[in-house]
């Protein structure tokens, strides 16, 4: 500082030197900001920190890097440093040597800390992800009976499906939102014939949204013993309890798609297999109607090629008989003829030796008959019982009474006395 | 219809097995009477997947919670 004439006048070391002697004094503070152009150069990363206002920051890319939740354009942090003043340029920046997240920052960290333990312990697997029913018996339904979720699901549900509709009314945010959604769960799952359960929300800010990224949800969710269908928030909005749970939707429609078939299609496949059953008997009955046919044909033609055989061989037979018995018939013919001339022959022949023979037997016998022999003076002796000659006169004791014959008639005797 | 109402096969079981008995006919390679079998079962399972959608009720009921015991806590959501 010097005096020239009644001023006095400063370097800008001077002014700069004061400045930042004033600025000394400020101790390191925590600020609340949102990061802005942020860049790494050298061995610093540069940002802006900036509310309304805005300063400059910096921070060493060793620590930066060793964030748990580094920071990117427009989060907000809680960022712990101190004013460092740069002389040469009057230039007032912070030294940051810890940053954590804020505001939603805050609950994007906690939701990722969530996230991280629930999947570790493999809760987001999706091997873990059941199949849902394709008809509910009844739909369990969490969610807010004032919100406009609620209408949302169940018009779209009853689009669809006349479905049965349990509704557990929970407060969707704030903080007795958690309790009450997990506690519903533990009723719903204890309702017979509830096969599926919808937690529903509409969209929101991220501090609305907390309850489905809260770790005792999430932990009921994956517990559940009936399978979970999330539909909180919009397609942007991804909860934990989106990740848990058996499926994610991000419409009312959605849910509805997600849980109940659509009637009129299931009615239309229901018609067609009655119909596939009908065309099937059909076919198979056809099929073996055409079987039989084709065995029956097969059966009349085989009987017919054996009958045709049959003929043929009776044809054959016959055309061969015939001709057989013709000639046996003309052999036998012929033969009648030279048999009854044979016989005729023979028996002329025979007859003429017989009346030969009886003429000499004639002759002889007439030469040799007792009465011839009686004729000629000879007489013949009967016993007169049994008119047997009798030739010894053994035959004859004395006064038996026999017969005398003799040429013109017979006398009956006795015997006086015998002699031989 | 049933006090067992989860040993009973599903409603995809049921159409699952309709569509097999539906494609085992419609395949032809079945006899007549194995034909006429699978007819009448695919008949019984139409008319049991019929009658779980005829059963289908358009109805919302509010959960009371009653049953469940509290667990407490003043501040606790009723539903």
């Amino acid at each position: 500082m010097k005096t020239v004439g009644a001023r006095q006048v400063w370097a800008v070391q001077e002014i700069t030197a004061a400045v930042g002697r004033r600025l000394e004094g400020i101790p390191s503070v925590w600020i609340e900001a949102e990061i802005q152009n942020l860049r790494k150069r050298g061995g610093q990363v540069y940002f802006t920190l900036r509310d309304t206002h805005q300063i400059d920051g910096s921070m060493r890319t060793a620590l930066f890097e060793r964030l748990a939740h580094r920071p990117t354009d427009g989060s907000l942090v809680y960022a712990y440093g101190r004013v460092e003043f740069w002389a040469e340029r009057a230039h007032v920046s912070m030294r940051i040597e810890r940053m954590e997240p804020a505001g939603e920052g805050v609950m994007l960290a906690q939701i990722e800390a969530t996230k991280d333990r629930l999947a570790a312990e493999g809760l987001m697997s999706d091997a873990r992800k059941r199949p849902l029913p394709l008809v509910p018996r009844r739909i369990g339904l969490i969610t807010s009976a004032v919100g406009a979720a609620r209408n949302d699901v169940i018009n779209n549900l009853w689009s669809r499906f006349p479905a049965d509709v349990v509704l557990a009314d929970v407060p969707v945010q704030g903080a007795a939102a958690p309790q009450a959604i997990v506690r519903a769960l533990g009723l719903l799952n204890d309702i017979p014939e509830i096969d599926v359960i919808i937690v529903a929300r509409g969209g929101g800010p991220l501090e609305d949204l907390m309850a489905f990224n809260d770790e005792r949800v999430c932990r009921a969710v994956a517990a559940s013993r009936v399978p979970v269908v999330s539909a909180v928030g919009h397609e942007k909005d991804v909860t934990v309890c989106d990740l848990v749970a058996d499926r994610r939707v991000s419409t009312p429609t959605g849910a509805a798609e997600a849980v109940v078939p659509d009637k009129t299609v299931l009615d239309a496949q229901l018609a067609d297999a009655a119909r596939g059953l009908v065309r099937g008997l059909v076919r198979v009955r056809e099929s073996n109607a055409a079987l039989l046919a084709n065995r029956t044909l097969g059966l009349v033609a085989g009987l017919r090629a054996a009958d045709d055989r049959a003929t043929a061989r009776v044809a054959t037979a016959e055309s061969r008989l015939i001709p057989a018995v013709r000639r046996v018939a003309d052999a036998a013919a012929l033969s009648v003829p030279i048999a009854r001339e044979r016989l005729e022959r023979a028996t002329t022949e025979r007859y003429a030796a017989v009346a030969q023979r009886v003429a000499a037997n004639a002759v002889l016998l007439d030469v040799l008959s007792p009465s011839r022999t009686v004729t000629r003076g000879y007489a013949i002796v009967r016993d007169p019982s049994t008119r047997r000659p009798i030739v010894s006169v053994g035959d004859m004791p004395t006064g038996a009474d026999l017969e005398l014959e003799v040429r013109d008639g017979r006398a009956d005797v006795q015997v006086k006395e015998t002699h031989s | 219809m049933s006090d067992a109402p989860d040993q009973q096969p599903t409603f995809e079981q049921t159409l699952a097995r309709l569509d097999e008995v539906v494609a085992r006919l419609e395949s032809g390679d079945v006899g007549l009477e194995e034909a006429v079998r699978l007819f009448e079962q695919g008949q019984a399972l139409v008319a049991t997947c019929r009658e779980r959608l005829a059963r289908a009720q358009q109805r919302i009921e509010e959960l009371t919670g009653q049953g469940a015991p509290p667990e407490g806590r003043a501040d606790e959501a009723p539903f």
